[in-house]
């Protein structure tokens, strides 16, 4: 019973994502990693003791501890990712802020 | 009747080696269109280069990588109420006579888009062989999903019509890439795209934006992800067209 709940929850975070593409709410480059991420979801719903024979290659006893190694690298990840993003951003929000400066000032 | 107004947009990055040649190929063999170089933020003299043979010359402010380039030149043209846009690369690979023809295949068919092909015919272009699996690949791919056969949906070179242009410039979510990508997007949403045999020639100096083994694994990958998207997406009505 536990297992149709994830599979739910799953197959719902994985057809969110896809309607949010879809819909242009959410761009196709920035969604890749969400849907990767999606489809493990959807993977791990369906077959949960692979994490467990997993979890044997990688000499870690308890299974769902890799899931949480596995889900906390993918979120420091994304949000490296993100936080990199914002600087370049920065800078080229300055860079553009000074160039309309300079421009008004050149209008005047 | 009213003369046809017709732009090469040829955006730029550190283009000082070859970009004078381009130039002067342009005026001598296509003198009456006009030329817009976009300058991605070229760290070497491009701009100055582009300023001393007295074409206009856009500077992004930071860069923005080639399909931004070309996508401003395209919101250019369509600000100035160009008739034609042909897509035309700085670094020497396309001939400016293959343009004209591109441009007058644009005239006189139905044609919206017009794609300079390297594998129509045997021109004798010899392109790496990573980029011609790819390029066959895509090929396939077009045909199943669109059942048009494009042989060269790689090709940069390109003519727009009108209609093009104002929906390419409108567009906010203008490709990284705009290669099979947008292919397929524009043939899904009814627009005619046509290919004619072209020769090009291999960059004489500089370095390609695909080069290296990273760039080609990481564009193939965003490239089918890209399509599958939009494969997936309900097709999109054009305005005032069937």
């Amino acid at each position: 019973m536990k297992k149709i709940y994830f599979i739910i929850i799953a197959l719902f975070v994985f057809f969110y994502i896809i309607t949010e593409v879809r819909k242009k709410k959410f761009s196709v480059k920035e969604s890749f990693w969400w849907v990767v991420a999606s489809l493990i979801m959807v993977f791990l719903s369906f077959f949960p003791y692979s994490i467990d024979k997993l979890a044997k290659v990688f000499h870690v006893e308890y299974g769902p501890s890799l899931l949480f190694v596995f889900g906390i690298v993918f979120l420091t990840f994304i949000n490296f990712k993100n936080s990199k993003k914002i600087a370049e951003q920065q800078e080229k929000i300055i860079e553009l802020a000074q160039q309309v400066a300079i421009l008004k000032e050149e209008t005047k | 009747m009213k003369k046809e107004k017709v732009l090469f947009v040829i955006p730029a990055y550190n283009e000082e080696e070859n970009i004078e040649k381009v130039l002067n190929e342009i005026k001598k063999d296509a003198s009456f269109a006009d030329i817009l170089v976009v300058n991605d933020c070229s760290k070497d003299n491009t701009e100055e280069i582009v300023r001393k043979n007295k074409v206009k010359c856009i500077n992004n402010i930071f860069n923005m990588k080639y399909a931004m380039a070309v996508q401003t030149g395209i919101k250019y043209a369509q600000k100035n109420n160009y008739d034609y846009v042909i897509q035309f690369d700085a670094d020497g690979q396309h001939i400016a006579k293959e343009a004209i023809r591109l441009l007058e295949e644009a005239k006189s068919s139905n044609a919206d888009i017009v794609i300079g092909s390297r594998y129509i015919k045997n021109t004798g272009y010899h392109c790496p062989l990573f980029r011609r699996i790819g390029t066959k690949m895509f090929e396939i791919i077009i045909k199943l999903f669109c059942k048009q056969e494009i042989a060269d949906p790689l090709s940069g070179f390109q003519c727009l019509n009108k209609k093009v242009i104002e929906r390419y410039s409108k567009m906010g979510n203008y490709p990284e890439f705009p290669d099979a990508n947008l292919v397929i997007e524009m043939l899904k949403a009814g627009y005619v795209i046509k290919e004619v045999p072209v020769k090009m020639r291999l960059r004489e100096n500089g370095e390609s934006m695909h080069g290296g083994i990273i760039k080609p694994i990481k564009y193939m990958t965003e490239m089918i992800y890209e399509i599958i998207f939009i494969l997936i997406q309900s097709p999109i009505k054009k305005k005032g067209n069937k």
